[in-house]
């Protein structure tokens, strides 16, 4: 495939937390390792689950790093003791503390620490806290579904590949999967969890203020696997409920040439445009695809020249894609890019 | 002393008083093995038949190497086009079946049939018969296996094959029939070796050998063999189950009619997790190995050590569910199995400095084998650090399945197991050839292994957390990843020159490298009391055992016992008691035959058949069962005693 | 250097059938058989723990009848095997042939109970998990029951030829071995099977 059709027009590192970590270890650990910052991170932390993991981590790895140079420290001066000297071995008693030291106690101390942060922390980031909504992912290949459900479970909204949540707020995401397992990963805000058929898993995320991540699927789920992203987007909860209300309403274009080039290439066989004959359910809701930054699974932006590859050129572009390619003529494909263009 | 000196009976150390020249020709000529290519397939020795498992599971290392490469190579650049999205997935998937599957474990079984058997001083392991069936089920369910990669034909479910992704609806084709018939096959072969080993470690061991005299190697492949016994038959289980979701229509793995996609995975890890200790426990005991003959000590803390071993096979199979924190499992659980998981620290870091204790002062001898074993020293105590970490349930919900694993296992696996087995083949090999290697060469392979691997590897902890998922065919130039994957894909490229330089050093070796001797390192145990290579016979007297490195202690006594009174015109070996090794029985052991190979032939034939039609399973019981007869119908000698 | 003979192999048993190696390594191969027993057992339990029903709705439990009568045919055969070994071990070729035979014939009866039974049973293997694991684990023991028959009745036709004497008996020993440990594997999994879905509904 052409990187004509995978320009990389994204805006970079759309907003990080403030938080106090942010500015201590993370900036340390960061430099560490080599700037993680980005849009897809686990030591960019942008949620308060992120960043406990990742505090965590941090710790881990400088206790890690410790007991490395300790050990090989240890190891480096027993290979040297016997420079130019006679070979003299530890004493029983020597041998004893050091591999009683070395071999039980610090590990046992490990172990504890390891278990009192694993079980306090995995507590918290694994709690419903409160929250105020509930949507259902469903994972399927290779692309997201999102059910925003109400209060009782009824379904107020779908949406596809574009995941928007109020800032500062808990949801709750129930992840379900028809087909293989996947795995729902947006690693600035949440560890993953996996989407297993005939399972409901439960995930919460908490953006801590107003931004752009992306996540991916992490559970190996076949040929588009590499490709299988998502765009996950916090806004503050009154341009949250407008977007959500915005998002529950028909399509905006319910006729004309681009609707009938739509219907006519056979795209609303698997997609829908609510409010018109598309009803299909195997593909992406599109009924508001204007709204949403990238288009197939987070991978294209969504330009017109992207859609027109996407549609024409699938396999090229995601090889072994269930979405068939079409061959529409110029001037259905240019009616069908307007169509798709006015779907705000 | 040489081969020759030896049969001729001039060799002064060996056989100055015992055996007569012509006797020890005849006890040569009952164990010898017939030549030529048809009597290939009838040798039935322990040290012909380990040689073999050895070759063989480094070929697969080297073609599962390359296919690493490609991957390297595909995920140097962004969006790359040298492999595409469904090859990517088959090369993926054999590389890591294959490593696992066909190189590791036979290769760790190759070592102990090789060495076992003379680090115990018996002549032959217990069923030389079944070593030898195991062997060519090895080497033909591998081929296939990987043979259908070069037909396009390999599955692409990943060597974990996680249903229902392997199942009927999501991988049509034979791929994934060729993996679970194959896999379920090899796993026989592991099963054999590993009976096999624990008799003749149990029951072969030379007189006097009583279970606290034994080197800590055999005790290392004691554990893993246990470990086979006890955790093949889940994957074997799993498989076989998956095989009939795909041949018959059986529901196990499918949500929607009661089975459960979950079953699968705790069954795969239930054998995995221990898998990895299976390849692990007996590359802790190639460490102690070298580390006691290049320091020429005693190791310190014997019974620490022996603890240590048996301790992480046993929690080797509590830790499954570290692998499925992501699952939805209720997180009680799961916290239960953090513990468990960071316990396995403890035996690791006795052992790691029951080594240092043992090298704390010591004159060492950096010969190659040692330089492996320090370049491990760094790999293995970094990869087990980091495994420590994922055993922490919110930090493994982060980097499990990213990169950062990929990082974890390689720096255990290669660090852990390769490095030491390189050691192990480095110092082994005058044994098994009779010639020196390079030291030159071998210190340069392990130069440019440790740095290619280091470069290789630790980018990917980064990689993983900036988010990089394992298992991608490719990924978006925007991601950020290009730079740290090129790094990583030119330190593999290094890693595979220092392989190769080992290659090179070996086939150098082959051709003109300098006689080896008796015992090249001065070591203390058995396997160091024959020739090299070994006599067919491996003891023509069968050496009597009074401390823990008979070499060292003959040398101390200026006296060595032997046994006395065993045939010397059929295969006979001591039998022992099990914990104190008093001589309890002889065991007379079968000669070449080409049966096993015949049985091997038609099992095979019965599992890949098992790919297109269930009746190859009744087929395969008749035509197997005939086999077996044939194979084991009283013969010689039984019919002339 | 000095050498010593310190063991005399000359006056030890060559064929001591109760510490062969090959005693062992078939114990080996038993341990291996009950790991998959107990792992399919397990599965078993783990899918009825993950099921809503199970059996699933409108299966009733394969009846009891024949399953019994194989539970109790099965040590009959052991008893048989048991008094053939005893009478290898006194030099009685006679009886331990007629043992050997006699077991062989109560097995086959029991392959034949086992045939009866399977057509019996309520679900088919693929309509519902249930119905996979109650089929493979069934036929997973009439597998080995076979083999079981197949090998014995080869060291009964080895013992009609008269290959066996009191000093020469390791066929006998091992394949008795692997008889008990064939039926003994029958008792969990009649348990599992039949006894199982009953407590549990």
């Amino acid at each position: 495939m052409g990187n004509v059709t995978l320009s990389p027009a994204t805006p970079k590192g759309a907003a990080f937390s403030d938080g106090k970590f942010a500015r201590g270890l993370a900036a340390a650990g960061a430099g560490l390792l080599g700037g993680c910052e980005g849009r897809q991170a686990v030591l960019a932390a942008a949620s308060p689950d992120g960043e406990m993991i990742a505090r965590l981590g941090l710790w881990m790895f400088v206790s890690a790093a410790f007991i490395l140079v300790v050990t090989l420290g240890l190891l480096a001066v027993a290979l040297t003791l016997a420079r130019g000297r006679e070979a003299r071995p530890l004493s029983r008693r020597g041998s004893c503390v050091l591999v009683i030291s070395g071999g039980v106690l610090s590990p046992v101390a490990a172990i504890v620490a390891l278990s009192i942060s694993g079980v306090a922390i995995g507590d918290q980031t694994e709690g419903a806290g409160e929250t105020r909504l509930t949507v259902e992912v469903q994972a399927k290949r290779w692309w997201w579904a999102f059910h925003y459900l109400d209060a009782d479970g009824r379904e107020i909204a779908v949406t596809a590949n574009e995941l928007h949540l109020p800032a500062g707020e808990r949801t709750r995401l129930i992840l379900t999967s028809d087909n293989v397992i996947h795995s729902f990963w947006v690693p600035n805000l949440q560890g993953k969890t996996d989407m297993i058929p005939g399972q409901r898993n439960v995930l919460f995320a908490e953006p801590s203020a107003p931004g752009r991540w992306r996540g991916q699927c992490a559970e190996f789920c076949g040929l588009q696997h590499a490709l299988m992203g998502v765009e996950v987007v916090a806004e503050p909860r009154p341009a949250f409920d407008r977007w959500l209300a915005r998002q529950a309403g028909p399509a905006r274009v319910t006729e004309g040439p681009g609707l009938a080039a739509f219907m006519s290439q056979g795209c609303g066989e698997c997609h829908a445009l609510r409010g018109t004959p598309a009803r299909g359910r195997d593909g992406p809701d599109l009924t508001h695809l204007a709204g949403r930054a990238r288009i197939a699974a987070a991978t294209l932006p969504n330009s017109r020249g992207a859609l027109g590859g996407w549609i024409t050129d699938t396999h090229r572009v995601k090889p072994g894609a269930l979405m068939p390619a079409s061959t529409p003529d110029p001037r259905e494909l240019s009616d069908l890019l307007d169509l798709l263009e006015a779907l705000e | 002393m040489s081969r020759a000196a030896v049969l001729e009976g001039t060799g002064e150390a060996l056989h100055p008083a015992g055996t007569r020249a012509d006797e020890l020709a005849a006890i040569e000529r009952s164990w010898a093995s017939p030549p030529g290519f048809l009597g290939w397939f009838t040798h039935v020795n322990h040290s012909n038949i380990g040689r073999r498992f050895v070759l063989t599971s480094f070929v697969f290392f080297l073609l599962a190497g390359i296919l690493g490469l490609l991957i390297r190579l595909q995920l140097a650049l962004p969006l790359a086009e040298v492999l595409d999205a469904e090859s990517y997935n088959q090369v993926m998937t054999v590389h890591g079946t294959a490593m696992m599957f066909l190189f590791a474990i036979p290769a760790m079984e190759g070592i102990a049939i090789a060495i076992v058997p003379l680090m115990v001083g018996a002549r032959d392991m217990a069923f030389p018969r079944l070593n030898a069936f195991g062997y060519y089920v090895y080497l033909i369910g591998g081929s296939v296996f990987f043979g259908s990669l070069f037909l396009g034909l390999a599955p692409g479910a990943g060597w974990f094959s996680y249903v229902p992704l392997a199942g009927p609806r999501f991988a049509p084709g034979y791929g994934v029939d060729i993996w679970t018939t194959m896999i379920t096959f090899i796993e026989v072969s592991a099963l054999t070796a590993a009976v096999e080993l624990i008799v003749t470690i149990l029951k072969l061991r030379a007189p006097g050998m009583s279970l606290d005299r034994m080197p800590i190697f055999v005790w290392a492949v004691l554990v893993m063999a246990f470990m086979i016994l006890f955790a093949m038959p889940a994957v074997i289980v799993a498989s076989s189950l998956l095989m009939m979701d795909r041949l018959i229509d059986t529901q196990f793995f499918v949500a929607e009619a009661g089975g459960s996609p979950l079953l699968w995975q705790h069954l795969f890890w239930f054998f995995g997790h221990p898998e990895v200790y299976i390849i692990l426990v007996p590359a802790l005991g190639m460490v102690t190995t070298v580390i006691v003959t290049f320091t020429r000590r005693e190791v310190v803390g014997y019974n620490a050590l022996v603890l240590a071993i048996v301790g992480i096979g046993m929690i080797s199979f509590g830790l499954w569910v570290h692998h499925m924190y992501t699952t939805g499992l209720p997180f009680m659980g799961r916290s239960f199995f953090m513990a468990a998981s960071s316990m396995i620290a403890i035996p690791s870091g006795v052992q790691v400095f029951c080594w240092i204790a043992t090298l704390w002062g010591a004159r060492i001898r950096m010969a190659a084998p040692m330089l492996w074993v320090l370049a491990f020293f760094a790999v293995f105590i970094a990869g087990g650090l980091t495994g420590v970490m994922v055993a922490s349930v919110p930090f493994d919900r982060q980097v499990h399945d990213s990169y950062f694993i990929v990082a974890h296992f390689h720096y255990v696996l290669m660090g852990g197991a390769v490095f030491p087995l390189m050691a192990g083949v480095t110092y082994w090999f005058p044994k098994f050839t009779g010639r020196l290697l390079s030291e030159r060469l071998g210190r340069w392979s392990v130069a440019t292994v440790f740095a290619g691997f280091n470069l290789a590897f630790f980018p990917m902890h980064i990689l993983g957390l900036q988010g990089m998922p394992r298992r991608i065919y490719t990924y978006l130039p925007e991601m950020g990843w290009g730079d740290l994957n090129l790094v990583s894909t030119s330190g593999s490229l290094l890693l595979a020159a220092g392989f190769a330089i080992s290659l090179w050093n070996v086939a150098r070796s082959l051709a003109r490298g300098a006689p080896a001797g008796d015992d090249p390192w001065g070591a203390g145990t058995l396997e160091w009391a024959t020739a090299s290579p070994p006599l067919n016979s491996n003891f023509p007297e069968q050496p009597v055992v009074l401390g823990r490195n008979p070499v060292w202690d003959w040398a101390r006594s200026g006296h060595r016992p032997i046994v006395g009174g065993l045939s010397i015109t059929r295969r006979e070996t001591m039998v022992t008691t099990l914990l104190d090794a008093r001589p309890q029985s002889v065991q007379v052991l079968p000669g070449p035959t080409p049966w096993p190979f015949v049985s091997a032939l038609v099992a095979s034939a019965s599992f890949f058949g098992l790919i297109f039609t269930p009746w190859a399973f009744v087929a395969g019981f008749f035509a197997a069962f005939l086999s077996f007869l044939a194979w084991f119908w009283p013969r010689k000698p039984w019919r002339e005693d | 250097m000095r050498v010593r003979v310190a063991v005399d192999a000359n006056q030890l048993d060559r064929f001591a059938p109760h510490t062969h190696p090959l005693w062992w390594g078939i114990l080996g191969a038993v341990a291996i058989e009950a790991a998959v027993v107990a792992t399919l057992l397990t599965s078993w339990f783990y899918l009825a723990t993950q099921s809503a029903a199970w059996p699933p709705e409108g299966t009733a439990p394969p009846p009891i009848l024949w399953p019994t009568v194989v539970l109790c045919l099965l040590p009959v055969s052991s008893m048989t095997m048991w008094w053939a070994g005893k009478g290898s071990d006194a030099g009685d070729a006679r009886r331990l042939s007629l043992g050997l035979a006699l077991s062989v014939l109560v097995a086959c009866l029991v392959l034949g109970v086992r045939a009866v039974q399977m057509t019996a049973f309520d679900i088919r293997w693929d309509a519902h998990a249930y119905g996979s694991m109650l089929w493979v684990i069934t036929g997973f023991h009439f597998t080995h029951v076979a083999s079981a028959i197949v090998g014995t009745a080869a060291v009964t036709v080895l013992s009609f030829r008269g290959y066996f004497t009191p000093s020469r008996q390791l066929g006998v020993v091992v394949d008795t071995l692997y008889w008990y440990f064939v039926a003994a594997a029958y008792l969990p999994i009649y348990l599992v099977l039949y006894i199982a879905p009953r407590v549990l509904q």
